[in-house]
């Protein structure tokens, strides 16, 4: 019996207590983080994902999120009441409050990727690694960063300016920051950014340039109305080591296989059939069902600027469509509604969300159309300035600008020029505020009627002000 | 009826197959020979005699006196005593239960006695034989109950318990959870879905938790596990909204002796961290001291689909598409010929739905001597679904065996081992059948089916889609402990148990090229597995002493149980062929990601219970418990529980003692501390996960990180107070059980949203809180126990008021359906968790009816661009525009109070088992009705359409035709999910043991049963027990188109040899 007595105390004696620590195997934590130069590198990467890709499932930023505020919620597009989603109608119909979720989505995803590149730049610049490569992938994580806090400075004005990530929970209350102090830091930013490599090769392409953070840095400034910064930068772009210019054909700016060409600054790079479902172009997502029930999509285009593309206009029926052949059938299948074409990717058809096409951030018809602007605001309508837009058009197979005309009437004639190059590339929501003429443009839209002053910033989103009251709203709203 | 053998057939040729069947055999045919050789039984004469004797216990035998005993069940019960009253002289009975003795004079009164059952005396007068049926002694002060680590006499229960009464237990359904329904007070139990094998939701007094488990603690031979439904799945992302395998339903519900509920602290603190959200206790069958029984039972029987929703026939769908293209200036689809040729059109709905066959059997092989208790069981569960292509099977084997090594040293063994398998639908098949246009036929004329549909760009037949689409769920569990006792000194017992749960489990995803799902990738397959391993390791040690008046029963304890997890998935597209699908993977020609990971836990716990009685009359009951969990925070990794529990029994008090018709009274109190677990893995740490970007084409990962962490994580803590009286009248023919108890749940774990600027949207925290009070009643009383007719009922009652008390300082948040449901009518988001109202508040518009012609659009509030025909929403904030601010509480989904009522009547053979079982007050989000009445093009919708506005027909309820009309979350469709459902009726008749005899059998019974026969309720949907979103704390009450229930009819069998 004494055997058996002893058996047991043994059991109990094997079986003791397991240590309490976690030790996760498939997830990593971020104190094991950060030691090897392919760490580094997949910080930088995680960074521009923010761009590409929502963690948390929702649409990504260059792939949907901010189309909804820069072009949605322009002239250029109808008000969408077929929408299902009713914050993305509100976008749409200028009827947006501070809960709305697109907005919401749009301030988060920002947010999310400055602390990533917050972490990235923090991290790497503590690890012992190659200069040159430690350098570059801190100087490309600023220049994600800036691009990042100069959307956020524009769309909401003073905005909480985050720099390190934060530790505890209490670190991470912030106020608003004036708009002033932003844009210093983003131009500190971009000025370390402008050290980048002029361009990469093989698996790199795609990564943040120094004419990228220069292209960047013209935008800024003629945000800012220093034309003079803006006329010097754009020089240093068009006359750099880049080798940039305007394709031939305004179609290959979409095009799958022009990808990161000599017009493309600077793209967030999009993939078919990546298998990551997050990290997808979903900006034309409800084409497909196009074709069958659900007419008419989301967002339609603006019938008025669809009709106001002269004839020759080769950008007209690259940005828009109203036929498309159904790859089910083989046939074409008319529309009943404009549909915007740039960001449809016509060998994807029947899963639009697998969109491979690139979204150019920057990229040299811009520049020009910049340098054009800057130098007429500077100096009026300079050769240059007539040079400059009318490469833009000619690709375009437009004709001339007529020569001669007022500094005022130049100054509308890029303000058009930019309205048809950039339909759906998230410029025209920015140009009309930093020209101040949202509220006169948008209004033509029967549905938008509504917009009023106050819409020159879009409000705060509520839940960051429902945790931190100290963050104020803006005027109006 | 030819169907019903086939199927028996089938399923015994299966079931023989895979159980043990030739040793089986071997011992029901070998059973004559030991009849025969058990000649020295103690009766007066062997069994064969009886044999031979069977027609009539009566006996020509003037001498003699014959007859049999049985216990409640019926079967015969041997070793009882019978004797003639004032003599000596007695018989016992022999095996069969049977007896004879010489007969004495008339006046003579038989005393019929056995161990635990209540004695009976009967005047013998002319009678010549008998059968006697005793009654086990329900009210004998050693009655025990299970509880926690334990059993306790149950006149010293301080806790708030429920027994699962027995008739319940015997109900033909797949899983434990379904056996709880209206079972007893204070459970509330749905059915989230009709499909085979799917799982149900189980509240004990309410919901505790907002974001982490509410399911009750399952503890199943002293194994304790929490139901988690995911380690039943292969981690497949089925791009659905299937539901997947019950995690229980790989347990055989057959085995089953008895089930109790705990539910106030005093009962649950002893899980601690685990016991905030109730405790199931199951024990399974166990062999019995001198027998050897071989029973064999079966029943088989049909499903079939229990309402169908009225939707538009041809010709009125015809009509409505006409006016959806009217309405936006179009010409019409159809012409006015087409339209009324269409007629009824196609039945899409009626033609997926078929009467499916069910069939379960069950042999077990069970005894038991001195020393040693076996059960040995097998079971074989078909169940085929009522929609096409679906359906659960388990094959499954127990092994239950206790020893008696010495005097001191027990062993025991309780294992099981099942395999299970469920064919599941995609969870949108039964919506893509509803709505596809009754226009378009479902064949073609040579019988193929049609894949062509004007509405669609893809081909595609969505009944095709469901027998061609492989969606399957294959889960291997073994599930079983052992264990060692020894008595050091009397009354103290060192035992310790070592149990081991491993699920296995793996997924099988096809859609072929022609499958709707499967058209653009040119065939899809994925297939995942999961294999998760839980250990546990129990060291109790137990002392029981009684000193003169008092007596102790003290418990320490300490325990520890792992689990690992690991899962993987792989899956590619573009077949070349549909032959092979998921069973070769490499023939797609594009591999997706293959994604693998893996997760463990830990849990240490230290336990103690002190249990003292004074007089049997006051008893005192203090548990803690300390549990160190892996899960939660570097600086809070251990958490402590105590509890304390009073009961006065006041029927034992003097004044009461002599009050005749109050036969039991007793009063318990009690208070103490829970907590719960279940938040799942490494959530307190800062995590980065994997991202990605495409530099030059190419994927390339990233790591960023995606959560704060918390090193304060800790349990949320459930503070609980109970009062209970349990009364008994006139003998406890009426007993009545009522508690009342309030629940605060504190240190909730909530998601709470901090500045988005930090670039977290949220961290984890322990804030919050819940509470849950409520009232239960149950009622048993034996309405009539005498004689050859007797009926008992047993009721309850339950109400539960929930409500949310605090979220941090926020007022409310929506709650946020999962990404997977991708119908775009899931992103109205129409749950609302929000302070001071119940969990499940549905937030929503109000709709004013119908604008009509002539209105003034301008002066009405609207969304923005309404038109006479639309609807029109109360402007809540008087603002003059219809927007979110609009929107209010719509009510709860949550019962004002949940009930079963069930009856039992036995007439001599006859018994008859009525069941009821209902809810009431519930509210349901009927989103798939929401569906139904949007006018979108090519979509059938519900006849309730054929009310809509025009411009002749001014509805004030139903919008106008329209294009793609904006859905939202609105208060016609909150609809009452009241109900009341006549759960199961079961008519059963057990042979008399002398037929039964005449086979060799100690018991033979034959039934008839049906399931959800008769359901009264007002709810439109398929049926008023639902939940799409399955065991979703928060998306509870949402009807998005579930497996709809069904009516099942069944016969069987059981057989005891």
């Amino acid at each position: 019996m004494k055997k058996i007595g002893l058996f047991l105390l043994v059991t109990i004696a094997f079986l003791s207590c397991k240590k309490l620590n976690e030790d996760p195997k498939s997830i990593i934590v971020q104190d094991q983080f950060y030691q090897t130069s392919n760490d580094a590198i997949s910080a930088v990467t995680s960074v521009y994902s923010a761009l590409n890709t929502d963690p948390g499932g929702d649409f990504p930023m260059y792939g949907r999120q901010l189309y909804f505020m820069a072009d949605a919620a322009t002239d250029d597009e109808t008000e969408g009441n077929a929408a299902s989603n009713a914050d993305v109608r509100a976008m749409g119909s200028i009827a947006y409050i501070a809960n709305n979720n697109r907005i919401l989505g749009n301030w988060t995803q920002h947010y999310r990727g400055i602390n990533w590149a917050n972490v990235a730049i923090d991290k790497i610049s503590a690890m012992q690694l190659d200069t040159t490569l430690k350098n570059r992938l801190v100087r490309e994580s600023k220049f994600i960063r800036a691009l990042l806090y100069f959307n956020l400075v524009r769309l909401f004005g003073d905005v909480p300016l985050v720099l390190h990530q934060a530790a505890t929970i209490s670190q991470t209350t912030v106020e608003r920051t004036p708009a002033e102090d932003v844009y210093k830091q983003i131009i500190a930013d971009l000025t370390d950014a402008e050290n980048l490599p002029a361009s990469y090769s093989g698996n790199d392409i795609g990564r943040a340039t120094s004419g990228a953070a220069k292209t960047l840095l013209v935008k800024i400034y003629l945000t800012r109305k220093d034309w003079k910064n803006a006329i010097a930068k754009s020089l240093e772009v068009i006359n750099g080591p880049y080798g940039y210019g305007l394709f031939g054909n305004y179609a290959d700016v979409f095009n799958k296989s022009t990808k990161n060409g000599k017009e493309h600054i600077f793209s967030v790079q999009f993939l078919s059939n990546s298998g990551a479902s997050n990290s997808r172009d979903r900006i034309m997502t409800d084409v497909f069902s196009g074709f069958g029930t659900k007419i008419p999509p989301d967002l339609p285009a603006d019938s008025t600027l669809y009709k106001s593309f002269v004839s020759t206009d080769t950008r007209k029926a690259v940005t828009y469509f109203t036929s498309l052949v159904n790859p089910a059938t083989g046939l074409p299948f008319k529309f009943k509604y404009i549909g915007l074409r740039k960001f449809v990717d016509t060998t994807q058809l029947l899963t639009p969300v697998e969109s491979g096409i690139n979204f150019p951030v920057l990229r040299y018809a811009d520049v020009l159309l910049m340098y054009a602007e800057a130098l007429n605001e500077d100096q009026g309508p300079t050769t240059a300035a007539y040079a400059a837009i009318d490469q833009v058009r000619e690709r375009a197979k437009v004709p001339d600008i007529t020569p001669g005309l007022s500094q005022s009437a130049f100054r509308d004639a890029v303000y058009q020029e930019r309205r048809f190059e950039f339909v759906q590339e998230g410029q025209r929501w920015f140009d009309l505020v930093r020209t101040g003429r949202l509220v006169a443009a948008v209004k033509t839209v029967i549905a938008k009627s509504a917009v009023s002053d106050k819409d020159n910033l879009f409000p705060i989103p509520q839940a960051e002000i429902d945790v931190n009251p100290k963050v104020t709203q803006n005027p109006g709203w | 009826m030819e169907i019903y053998i086939y199927f028996f057939f089938r399923g015994a040729s299966k079931f023989l197959k895979y159980l043990l069947c030739l040793p089986l055999l071997f011992i029901i045919a070998t059973k004559p020979a030991r009849s025969e050789s058990s000649k020295n039984s103690p009766g007066l004469h062997s069994s064969k005699q009886v044999n031979s004797k069977t027609d009539s216990v009566k006996d020509d035998d003037d001498r003699t006196v014959s007859g049999t005993v049985l216990d409640e069940s019926g079967q015969g019960l041997p070793g009882a005593t019978v004797r003639i009253k004032g003599t000596e002289k007695g018989v016992t009975t022999d095996k069969w239960g049977s007896f004879r003795l010489l007969r004495p004079d008339n006046n003579a009164i038989v005393v019929i006695s056995f161990m635990g059952y209540r004695t009976q005396e009967l005047p013998l007068k002319t009678r010549k034989g008998f059968i006697i049926r005793l009654e086990a002694e329900h009210n004998a002060l050693n009655d025990v109950v299970i509880v926690g680590y334990g059993t306790q006499r149950k006149k010293e229960l301080t806790g708030a318990i429920s027994s699962v009464p027995k008739e319940n237990l015997n109900q033909g359904v797949s899983s434990v959870d379904n056996l709880l329904q209206g079972a007893a007070p204070g459970l509330q139990v749905t059915q989230s879905s009709g499909q085979p094998g799917a799982s149900a939701t189980v509240r004990i007094r309410g919901g505790n938790s907002i974001t982490a488990g509410n399911e009750p603690l399952y503890v199943i031979d002293g194994f304790p596990f929490y139901n988690d439904n995911t380690s039943t799945q292969g981690s497949v992302n089925p791009n659905s909204s299937a539901q997947g395998l019950n995690a229980l339903a790989t347990i055989n519900p057959s085995d089953i002796e008895s089930i109790e509920v705990l539910k106030d602290a005093s009962a649950t603190a002893i899980y601690g961290s685990r016991g905030a959200n109730g405790v199931v206790i199951i024990t399974t069958k166990k062999g019995k001291k001198g027998h050897n029984d071989v029973s064999y039972s079966v029943y088989i029987g049909q499903q079939q689909v229990r309402k169908e929703l009225t939707l538009l026939n041809g010709t009125q769908f015809a009509q409505l598409t006409n006016d959806i293209q009217t309405s936006q200036g179009l010409s019409p689809f159809y012409t006015n010929d087409q339209v009324n040729s269409f007629g009824a059109g196609a039945d899409w709905q009626n033609a997926a739905f078929r009467k499916a066959p069910i069939q379960n059997h069950s042999i077990s092989v069970s005894g038991g001597d001195d020393k040693s208790a076996y059960d040995i069981s097998g079971n074989y569960f078909d169940q085929e679904g009522i929609l096409l292509n679906s359906d659960f099977k388990r094959m499954s084997v127990r092994a239950n065996y206790t020893r008696n090594v010495s005097d001191q040293f027990k062993i025991g063994l309780n294992t099981t081992g099942s395999q299970s398998y469920q064919n599941g639908t995609s969870g949108t098949n039964i919506a893509s059948i509803l709505y596809t246009a009754p226009t378009v036929p479902v064949k073609n004329a040579d019988g193929s089916y049609n894949t062509t549909n004007p509405f669609s760009a893809t081909p595609g037949n969505p009944l095709q889609d469901l027998l061609i689409t492989t969606n399957e769920t294959d889960a291997f569990r073994v599930l079983g402990n052992f264990y060692g006792e020894y008595e050091i000194i009397p009354g103290l017992k060192a035992k310790v148990s070592i149990g081991a749960d491993v699920i296995n489990t793996r997924q099988n995803q096809f859609s072929p090229s022609n499958a709707t799902s499967g058209y653009a990738t040119n065939g899809i397959a994925s297939i995942g597995a999961n294999k998760v391993a839980t250990w546990v390791s129990e060291n109790t040690l137990t002392y029981n002493k009684i000193l003169n008046e008092h007596s102790f029963n003290v418990l320490v304890g300490y325990t520890t149980q792992t689990s690992t997890g690991n899962f993987n998935t792989s899956a590619s597209q573009n077949f070349i062929s549909n032959i092979s699908g998921y069973n070769i993977l490499q023939g797609g020609s594009v591999t997706l990601i293959p994604t693998s990971g893996e997760y463990s836990w830990t849990l240490n716990s230290w336990l103690a219970r002190i249990n003292y009685s004074y007089l049997h009359r006051y008893n005192f009951t203090i548990t803690g418990r300390a549990d160190g969990s892996s899960r939660f925070g570097a600086n809070n990794k251990w958490g402590y529980f105590p509890s304390a529990g009073f009961s006065w029994n006041i029927k034992e008090e003097d004044f009461l003692k002599n009050v005749s018709a109050i036969s039991n009274l007793n009063l318990r109190l009690s208070a103490g501390t829970t907590g719960n677990q279940e938040i799942g893995e490494y959530q307190s740490l800062v995590t980065l996960s994997p991202t990605n970007y495409f530099f030059n084409g190419t994927v390339q990962t990233g790591f960023a990180p995606t959560s704060l962490g918390n090193p304060d994580l800790k349990w949320e803590k459930t503070a609980q107070y109970d009062v209970g009286v349990d009364l008994g009248l006139w003998d406890n023919r009426v007993s009545i059980t009522a508690d009342a108890y309030y629940k605060r749940t504190s240190n909730l774990l909530i998601s709470v949203p901090v500045q988005l600027s930090s670039g977290y949207a949220a961290e984890l925290e322990n804030v919050g809180s819940v509470e849950n009070k409520g009232l239960e009643i149950a009622l048993n009383t034996d309405n009539i126990k005498s004689g050859s007719f007797k009926w008992k009922t047993s009721a309850n009652i339950s109400f539960n008021r929930n409500k949310v008390l605090s979220l941090n300082g926020q007022q409310s948040f929506f709650a946020q359906i999962p990404d997977a449901y991708s119908d775009p009518l899931y992103k109205l988001s129409p749950v609302v968790i929000k302070v001071g109202s119940p969990l499940g508040t549905i937030w929503g518009y109000k709709s004013a009816g119908i604008i009509q012609s002539g209105e003034n659009i301008s002066q009405l509030p609207t969304l923005g661009t309404e038109q006479a025909g639309d609807r029109k929403y109360v402007d809540i904030n008087k603002d003059g525009v219809i927007n979110a601010n609009d929107k209010t509480d719509l009510g709860s989904v949550q019962p004002k109070f949940t009930y079963g009522f069930s009856n039992t009547f036995t007439y001599r053979n006859f018994d008859l088992f009525v069941f009821f079982q209902g809810s009431y007050g519930n509210k349901i989000y009927n989103l798939l009705q929401e569906e139904l009445e949007l006018t979108n093009l090519g979509q059938n919708a519900s006849s309730v359409l054929l009310q809509r506005w025009t411009p002749t027909n001014p509805s004030n309820s139903i919008p106008r035709a329209s294009y793609s009309p904006v859905a939202q979350v609105l208060d016609r469709y909150m609809q009452d999910g009241s109900y009341l459902r006549l759960k199961n009726i079961s008519l059963g008749y057990n042979f008399s043991p002398a037929v039964a005899h005449k086979i060799l059998a100690k018991q033979l019974r034959v039934y008839v049963s049906a399931q959800n026969l008769l359901t009264f309720t007002h709810y439109t949907g398929y049926d008023p027990e639902v939940n799409t979103f399955g065991q979703n704390n928060l998306l509870q009450g949402i009807d998005f188109g579930a497996y709809p229930s069904s009516k099942t009819f069944l016969a069987g069998l059981n057989i005891t040899f």
